[in-house]
């Protein structure tokens, strides 16, 4: 199994990271985003100098270093003359440092590195590939990796179907918390991917897309449960699909990057599912999932059909594990959901 | 009681309540006492799953805990409001304010409930 694990940015937090683990294939981080940003948040922006150290090291310790520049919208940038120069010129650099590879979501950048530059390419989750038809349109264009949205993380026809329709590598994002066919999930990428890249910053008010999220999911909490998360004891159910597993989580703490790692390399975890998953982090700290108590639970996924109306498992599975933490005399309770109110 | 004690106990009465009432897990994801540098102060309690609509169905209930919360942190409810994001059904944050005479000014001046789009006043206690 190789798998990929989130890197906040700087040289300590890679230090601790590759000392802490002897499991990590690969690092991801961001790069700086005044050429090409990203599709999510970012704690820095190394700059060429920080990526080259960072690079050495990490080859150093036998890990494969990742940038990933996987903004979803350029804005029309790198159409321009002046634009496309810049991005050249940054991913010229980038090649000369050793980087591995480069997840990108925009198809121009997949032909462009594919048919210019000697690093992998790998096409970002932000591309949305969920078929085995665009698989092979990435694939065409040049891509060596293909990260899988999530969304067909439970479905396995189209899984097994993109498997055999490409020869490229696949690699599944295992811990993305994302809503189940989210309605937010284009526009949301696309505003992180202005506000974590080159052009003007905005001056938002509020981020309207993940205050929604929050709120479908305490509103509706069986979503927790649709959403296309992947447990540690469950990797084996994919292995005929992939080997190459990506955990998600590029603005936390090592020790939480650690425990994702630890938990996925050894196929186990005895807590909260919310522990592992990248986002919404926030709620974190409102529900409790026990990610023993869904054990079995892949095996009604391997043959759903994503009718939830009809099916209504997800929303038992639901009702039946998820807590509720709360105050209790000033301290700390777990609660089942409540469905009454009025008081 | 320190300060973030007090705080901590707040958070958690006010969540608890608002869980009864509404019969979902809202959530108040942090509790803050602020001072600013024109004089307001007061508590600022960002909430995640709070719906307009549960404002509007529940405002008197809302507004007595909030009351009661602002009071347990020795802070004049003079001032209580909700914080919209404009145009939406998401409740931000409730707060307890209390103004400086600029910001009164600021507040005062209209009669509704929404002076601006992010704000849902619940009390405004007028002076003479």
């Amino acid at each position: 199994m190789k798998l990929y694990v989130p890197h906040a940015g700087h040289l300590e937090g890679l230090e601790e990271l590759l000392s802490g683990s002897k499991n990590i294939h690969g690092i991801y981080m961001a790069g700086t985003p005044d050429y090409v940003g990203t599709g999510r948040t970012n704690l820095s922006a190394p700059g060429l100098e920080d990526i080259a150290e960072q690079t050495a090291y990490a080859h150093e310790m036998g890990v494969k270093m990742e940038i990933v520049l996987n903004s979803s919208c350029m804005g029309g940038q790198h159409l321009t003359a002046e634009g496309f120069n810049r991005i050249n010129w940054y991913f010229t650099q980038l090649n000369n440092i050793g980087v591995d590879s480069i997840t990108v979501a925009e198809p121009y950048f997949v032909e462009m590195l594919s048919r210019e530059f000697d690093m992998e390419v790998v096409v970002s989750v932000l591309s949305f590939v969920d078929s085995p038809q665009k698989a092979e349109f990435y694939e065409g264009l040049g891509a060596d990796t293909i990260v899988i949205d999530p969304v067909i993380n439970r479905d396995f026809k189209k899984l097994e179907a993109t498997k055999d329709a490409v020869s490229c590598d696949l690699k599944l994002l295992v811990n993305e918390g994302c809503l189940y066919q989210c309605p937010l999930r284009y526009a949301h990428f696309n505003f992180f991917s202005h506000a974590n890249g080159p052009g003007p910053k905005l001056n938002v008010l509020d981020d309207y897309y993940y205050y929604k999220c929050l709120s479908m999911r305490i509103n509706d909490p069986q979503q927790l449960i649709k959403s296309p998360w992947i447990r540690p004891e469950d990797l084996g159910e994919y292995e005929h699909i992939t080997d190459i597993f990506k955990i998600g989580g590029r603005t936390h703490f090592p020790n939480w990057i650690l425990n994702n790692v630890e938990a996925y390399a050894n196929r186990s975890y005895d807590g909260n599912l919310m522990d592992l998953l990248d986002c919404p982090r926030d709620i974190r700290d409102l529900f409790y999932i026990s990610n023993k108590e869904l054990g079995g639970a892949i095996s009604q996924w391997e043959q759903c059909n994503k009718v939830c109306n009809k099916c209504g498992y997800c929303n038992r599975l639901a009702e039946k594990i998820i807590k509720v933490n709360s105050t209790e005399d000033g301290k700390n309770v777990l609660k089942p959901l409540k469905f009454k109110g009025g008081k | 009681m320190t300060i973030t004690e007090t705080l901590a106990r707040n958070r958690g009465e006010l969540e608890v309540k608002m869980r009864d009432l509404l019969a979902k897990p809202v959530f108040i994801i942090e509790m803050d006492a602020f001072a600013l540098p024109c004089g307001c102060k007061g508590v600022t309690i960002n909430t995640r799953g709070l719906q307009y609509e549960d404002l509007d169905i529940f405002e008197e209930h809302i507004r007595k805990y909030l009351k009661e919360s602002s009071e347990g942190l020795e802070i004049e409810p003079s001032f209580l409001f909700a914080r919209l994001v404009p145009g939406t059904a998401e409740v931000a944050s409730l707060n307890s304010r209390v103004l400086c005479n600029r910001c009164y000014m600021d507040f005062a001046r209209g009669s509704g409930k929404r002076p601006r789009p992010d704000i849902y006043i619940l009390n405004l206690t007028r002076r003479e």
